[in-house]
C-alpha cells in the first residue's frame, strides 16, 4: 500500500487539469446550431454556458465529453500537463444530461457496480454516493421518479472521480433535500480542484460562476 | 496489480454478466430464439418428417434445415444486441464508460452462449425428429461449433452497425446477407460431411478462417462505428 493511502482523512494531492476550446462549429445537416464557441475552465472553476432551448447548449457539451465530434474548431483536454485524446476525455469525463439512462431491469446498486467494474473503480464508491444523494439501493432503476433518476445520474457521473463535470441543467426535477445534496457535491469536487461546464437556460441557479458564455441568438 | 489486459477481461466480463442478468429479467432473446427454433422444428417435422424425407435426400436437405432454422432463431432475437442500448438511452453511459473492445468481446461471448445453448438445443431434438444418422458426430459439434461462433460474431458486428440507423430490421437483413452468406454455406458442407461421415475436408478450416476474419473486423470496426 502506498505510504499514507491508509489513513483516515487522508487526500492525495489533485493535479491540476485544463479544458480550452477554441471555434466550436457543429451543424446538423443544413441547421448549424454552434458557430464558433470558445471558452475554457481551470481547477476550481465553473464554466457556465447558458442561452434559450435550442442555443446549442447541450450540442456543446456532448461534443466536449467526445460524444458529438465538433466540424471544426479544437477542444484540448488536459490533466497532468498531459492533453488527452477524444476516447481518454470521453472516459474521463463525468457526465450529466437529462437523456443520460440506466439499465431499467437492474437495481440502482446493480447499475453502478457494473459501471464501476468499466470505470476500474471499488464497488463501494458507488454505495458511498447513493447515500449521499439518498437513493435507495435496491430499487430497480425502471422504477425511480424523474428526480431520483436525476440523482442516480448524478451518482454515476462522479463515480469514477472526474475531474471534469459536464453538467446539462443538472438541478432540474429535484426536491429541496436533492439539489442540496447534489448541491454540496458540486462544491466538494470543486474545492477538490475539480472543474464544472454547467449549460443552463438560465444563471438564476447559481451564486458563483467564474466564467460564462452565452448562447442566446 | 491490474494490468491493461486484466483490467480489459474484467470490462468485457462485465458486459457479458451485465447482458445476462438484463436477459434473465427480460428474458425478450430466451423467448424470441426459443419460439422461433420451436415453432420452426414443429413444421419442418410436421411437413418433411422422418418418412417425408428418403435417406438419400435427407443428407442433402436436412443440414441446410438445421442451419437455417439455427439462422432465422438468431437473426429473431440477436440484432437487439446494440440496438436496446440505443432505444433505452443506455448508449450514451456506455460510449462513456466502456473500452470498446471489451464492450464489443461481452457482447460477442453474451451471443455465443446465446447461440451454442440454441445450437445445443435444437440440434438432438432436430435429429430425432427427422431420424438424422449423423456418422461423426465429432465433426458435427465442430461444424456447429465454428459456425455458431461465425453466427455470433457476424451478427454482433451487423448489429453494431445498424444500432444508430433508422429502419435497423432492413438493414440488418441487407447487411448480413452477404456477412454470413459464406459462412452458411461452409458450415451447411462440414454439417453434410459430418452426416455422411466423411473427411472435414477444406470447409472447417475455411470456416475457421472465417471465424477468425470476421471477429478481427468486428474488433477494427467497432470502435469507428461506435463512437462519433
Amino acid at each position: 500500500m502506498a505510504d499514507g493511502a491508509g489513513r483516515q482523512g487522508y487526500s492525495p494531492p489533485v493535479p491540476t487539469s485544463r479544458l480550452v476550446f477554441q471555434g466550436v462549429r457543429r451543424r446538423f445537416g443544413r441547421l448549424s446550431v454552434l458557430e464558433g464557441v470558445s471558452g475554457e475552465a481551470a481547477p476550481g472553476q465553473v464554466l457556465l454556458v447558458t442561452g434559450p432551448n435550442g442555443s446549442g447548449k447541450s450540442t456543446l457539451l456532448r461534443c466536449l465529453a467526445g460524444l458529438l465530434a465538433p466540424d471544426a474548431g479544437s477542444i484540448e483536454y488536459r490533466e497532468d500537463d498531459r492533453p488527452l485524446d477524444t476516447a481518454e476525455r470521453r472516459r474521463r469525463v463525468g457526465f450529466v444530461a437529462p437523456d443520460l439512462a440506466f439499465y431499467g431491469e437492474l437495481t440502482v446498486r446493480e447499475n453502478l457496480a457494473f459501471f464501476a467494474r468499466l470505470r476500474r473503480v471499488e464497488p463501494a464508491r458507488g454505495l458511498a454516493l447513493l447515500d449521499r444523494v439518498g437513493l435507495p439501493a435496491e430499487r430497480m432503476a425502471g422504477t425511480l421518479s424523474s428526480g431520483m433518476r436525476q440523482r442516480l445520474r448524478w451518482a454515476w457521473a462522479l463515480l469514477h472521480r472526474p475531474r471534469l463535470l459536464l453538467l446539462d441543467e443538472p438541478f432540474q426535477n429535484f426536491d429541496a433535500p436533492g439539489e442540496s445534496a447534489v448541491r454540496g457535491l458540486l462544491a466538494e469536487h470543486l474545492a477538490d480542484g475539480g472543474m464544472a461546464v454547467v449549460a443552463n437556460p438560465s444563471s438564476l441557479d447559481f451564486d458563483h460562476v467564474d466564467t460564462r458564455i452565452d448562447l442566446g441568438r | 496489480m491490474w494490468t491493461p489486459a486484466s483490467t480489459w477481461a474484467a470490462e468485457a466480463l462485465a458486459v457479458f454478466v451485465k447482458e445476462w442478468r438484463c436477459e434473465f429479467r427480460t428474458r425478450y432473446a430466451l423467448n424470441t430464439l426459443g419460439l422461433f427454433a420451436f415453432t420452426t422444428l414443429v413444421v419442418v417435422s410436421v411437413n418433411l418428417g422422418p418418412l417425408g424425407v428418403s435417406t438419400a435426400q435427407g443428407t442433402a436437405v436436412l443440414p441446410v434445415l438445421l442451419w437455417l432454422i439455427l439462422l432465422f432463431s438468431v437473426a429473431a432475437g440477436l440484432p437487439r444486441t446494440f440496438v436496446q442500448e440505443e432505444e433505452s438511452q443506455t448508449a450514451v453511459a456506455l460510449r462513456l464508460a466502456a473500452t470498446p473492445s471489451a464492450l464489443f468481446c461481452g457482447k460477442l461471448l453474451y451471443s455465443l452462449t446465446l447461440v451454442f445453448a440454441l445450437a445445443a438445443l435444437v440440434t438432438p431434438v432436430f435429429a430425432a425428429m427427422m431420424n438424422l444418422t449423423v456418422e461423426s458426430p465429432g465433426l458435427l459439434a465442430g461444424a456447429l461449433a465454428a459456425g455458431g461462433y461465425g453466427l455470433a460474431a457476424g451478427s454482433t458486428l451487423v448489429a453494431a452497425i445498424i444500432a444508430q440507423a433508422r429502419s435497423k430490421g432492413t438493414l440488418f437483413a441487407v447487411l448480413s446477407f452477404p456477412v454470413l452468406l459464406p459462412l452458411l454455406l461452409l458450415a451447411v458442407e462440414v454439417t453434410r460431411n459430418a452426416v455422411l461421415g466423411d473427411a472435414a475436408g477444406v470447409a472447417l478450416p475455411q470456416l475457421l478462417l472465417y471465424d477468425a476474419s470476421v471477429t478481427i473486423a468486428g474488433l477494427m470496426l467497432f470502435p469507428a462505428v461506435w463512437n462519433p
